[in-house]
């Protein structure tokens, strides 16, 4: 298991991290979530040592990552990060033997993952070369060329058209099955609660949400009603109930326990319901709720 | 994984990937190529320098040539003697550049524009000679006689200090070409570190390079891997000059020893002021992440090191002057005016050791100090580090 515990660090006068904690447990996908300049980065890079945190610390399996843990550790920094003149094939094979492979087995996992992500013909290539996504593939494939037990992904899905995410989502859910325990930051909520089992939310450096996706939903209190009368989105004002727009949708905000029968009744007094939609809230909803705003 | 395997695997990828660049290959083989031509151009010139032609005209004594060929070799002149039926074929031939002078009969020594005294001396004591045998012959007088009577004091001659010799000379030469290599390399290599390092960060591969090894690692990689590229450069240049003055047969001496005392004293020295120089540029490669920064910052090894390279110049002309001496235990610049005193001169063993010594312990103390503001500064945003923020952001 992946634990970050307490973890306080400080850049200057403005605190990046504040008693961060969370777990990531064994051959699951965590989706790190926070809005921009929570801390999420500098979280991931403490996992590495990149940044040294003022007090606390990352363990793994309840061992301080030292440099042989981290050898079976795999990163994907935030911003793209490779040489850019260096041949797409010989990258992949270099950061393999860097982290411990020999030479023909580092050779054959660049050549596998390229082969994976559908590079193969631009193994000879040039990264700079390589169009953005395609970069971005590369980059991630760099983070997972040594077959590591952990993957700490930053924005690995920025920039990637929905082919390109689709084709990472399920690279990364077949990882899992594997075995392998996976972390990674992204802002597109709806794919994190597509792949994700667990989630961490957090805001100012703290841990304001945590747990398994589908328990969190469950277990909030709060829930979310849509309807549709005579085909058209019914926006009614309903006494005493909270609405939210969200993507265009009006919806209800309710608690769960709420009298749902009587906002049905009034319903279909002004015509005929033709979608009745009530549900636990999604991802977006729960960030939004855990960060308020 | 051992940390020496990853550091082989870092210093491997920043050798090949300048080793395979076309502008370092083809600078190579222009040098090499260059320095592999010294040998033929020094024949050629050795070939030019043949013997100075001079012409005899009119009535000579007797043996007047064999004795003027005889004076040449005494005077160690190179000469081939022409006959001409009269003196106008002997002023044409002067003229046309044939011949450099021409004696004629008892009269006069025939020059084009100026005179020159040893060829001067060469023709007339040649003829005098010729004819004082002729001379002493009428008069009866042996040559013993003769002898007395002109030499009645022999002196022999005696030098205080042994002369120049031409080994000193070619050690001269040796010291200062290998010291423009020396300087060169420890720049130019010492800056290929620099710039490796300003781009891991600028493109922010030396985050994912530093998710996998230690900084200290990275930049002891980048420092063995350009500085084995400068050897092999410096090998190649050296082992094409060692080839090129070994098969031309250009001087008296044996070129082959000069150039590789020099050669040996130049890998020494690279190695070492390498060490130093490059760990320097290392660290200041991590303080800036942008091209446009690199002049300003590459100036500061650059100060330190200039300074040394002209010492060195003094050190050849007097090496064992307190001025090339003091220099030589300098650490900055010992790397120069050492390789250059230990060519020209016989240093004492214990000077050397000690230079070495002192320059090894500086080295790495500046790895100390280098490794921290590399560790520092690596990660930091943002086109400048000051050199005092990467000092405090490392911790320990």
């Amino acid at each position: 298991m992946l634990v970050f515990s307490a973890l306080t660090k400080r850049f200057g006068n403005v605190p990046a991290l504040d008693q961060l904690g969370f777990q990531v447990h064994p051959g699951r996908i965590l989706g790190f979530l926070g809005p921009n300049g929570a801390g999420k980065t500098t979280a991931m890079r403490c996992v590495f040592g990149l940044v040294t945190p003022d007090s606390g610390e990352v363990t793994w399996n309840g061992a301080p990552i030292d440099r042989d843990i981290k050898l079976r550790f795999g990163y994907m920094p935030e911003e793209r990060g490779l040489y850019p003149k260096m041949l797409v094939g010989d990258q992949l094979a270099y950061f393999a033997r860097l982290s411990g492979m020999d030479r023909k087995d580092a050779a054959a996992a660049g050549a596998e993952w390229l082969n994976r992500f559908e590079l193969a013909n631009r193994s000879a290539s040039k990264l700079e070369e390589l169009s953005h996504g395609n970069q971005q593939r590369v980059q991630l494939a760099c983070a997972l060329v040594h077959q590591p037990d952990v993957a700490v992904l930053d924005e690995p899905f920025a920039g990637l058209d929905p082919i390109g995410m689709e084709t990472m989502a399920a690279v990364l859910r077949s990882l899992a099955a594997g075995g392998m325990t996976i972390v990674f930051s992204s802002h597109q909520l709806d794919l994190v609660s597509d792949i994700c089992q667990d989630v961490v939310i957090i805001d100012h450096g703290r841990t304001v949400l945590t747990g398994e996706v589908s328990e969190l939903r469950r277990l909030s209190p709060t829930r979310y009603l849509e309807i549709d009368v005579n085909g058209q989105p019914w926006t009614a004002l309903v006494p005493g109930v909270e609405t939210i727009e969200t993507k265009g949708r009006h919806r209800y905000m309710l608690s769960r326990t709420a009298p749902i029968e009587e906002i049905l009744q009034q319903a279909r007094h002004d015509g005929e319901v033709t979608r009745f939609a009530f549900e636990p809230p999604h991802l977006t909803d729960l960030f939004r709720e855990a960060v308020g705003r | 994984m051992s940390s020496s395997r990853q550091i082989f695997e870092l210093a491997r990828r920043d050798f090949m990937q300048r080793a395979k660049s076309k502008a370092f290959l083809m600078s190579m083989l222009l040098t090499v190529g260059v320095v592999l031509m010294i040998g033929p151009v020094l024949m050629l010139i050795d070939r030019e320098s043949g013997p100075t032609y001079v012409g005899v005209v009119g009535d000579l004594p007797p043996g007047a040539v064999g004795a003027i060929q005889e004076q040449a070799d005494t005077l160690g002149v190179d000469v081939e003697i022409r006959q001409y039926p009269d003196v106008s074929a002997a002023e044409e031939a002067i003229v046309e550049g044939e011949i450099a002078a021409a004696v004629n009969g008892l009269d006069e020594v025939i020059f084009r524009e100026e005179v020159s005294i040893r060829l001067d001396a060469v023709l007339t004591a040649g003829v005098a000679n010729a004819q004082r045998e002729t001379l002493a012959a009428e008069m009866g007088l042996s040559l013993d006689e003769v002898e007395q009577l002109l030499y009645p004091v022999f002196y022999s001659q005696r030098t205080l200090e042994p002369a120049e010799t031409e080994e000193d000379t070619a050690r001269e030469a040796g010291a200062l070409v290998g010291l423009m290599l020396l300087y060169i390399s420890i720049l130019i290599f010492g800056q290929f570190v620099m710039m490796g390092v300003m781009e891991e960060k600028q493109t922010r591969v030396v985050e994912v390079v530093l998710s996998r090894v230690k900084p200290s690692q990275v930049l002891i990689g980048k420092v063995l891997g350009i500085g084995l590229l400068g050897l092999v450069q410096i090998a190649a240049i050296g082992g094409a000059a060692i080839f090129t003055l070994s098969v031309a047969d250009v001087a008296d001496i044996d070129l082959t020893n000069t150039g590789t005392r020099v050669l040996g004293v130049l890998v020494l020295w690279y190695l070492l002021g390498y060490a130093f120089y490059s760990f320097m540029y290392g660290a200041l490669g991590a303080t800036i992440s942008r091209q446009e920064d690199m002049q300003g910052v590459a100036m500061l090894p650059v100060l330190l090191i200039l300074p040394g390279f002209f010492l060195a110049q003094v050190a050849i002309a007097s090496p064992e002057g307190w001025l090339a001496r003091v220099a030589s235990f300098v650490p900055i610049w010992s790397p120069m005016v050492m390789a250059v005193r230990s060519t020209v001169s016989d240093v004492p063993i214990w000077e050397v050791a000690l230079s070495i010594l002192l320059l090894v312990v500086t080295t790495y103390a500046l790895i100390k100090l280098g490794g921290r503001i590399y560790r520092g500064a690596i990660l930091q945003t943002g086109s400048k580090t000051k050199l005092r923020a990467a000092w405090r952001s490392a911790t320990s």
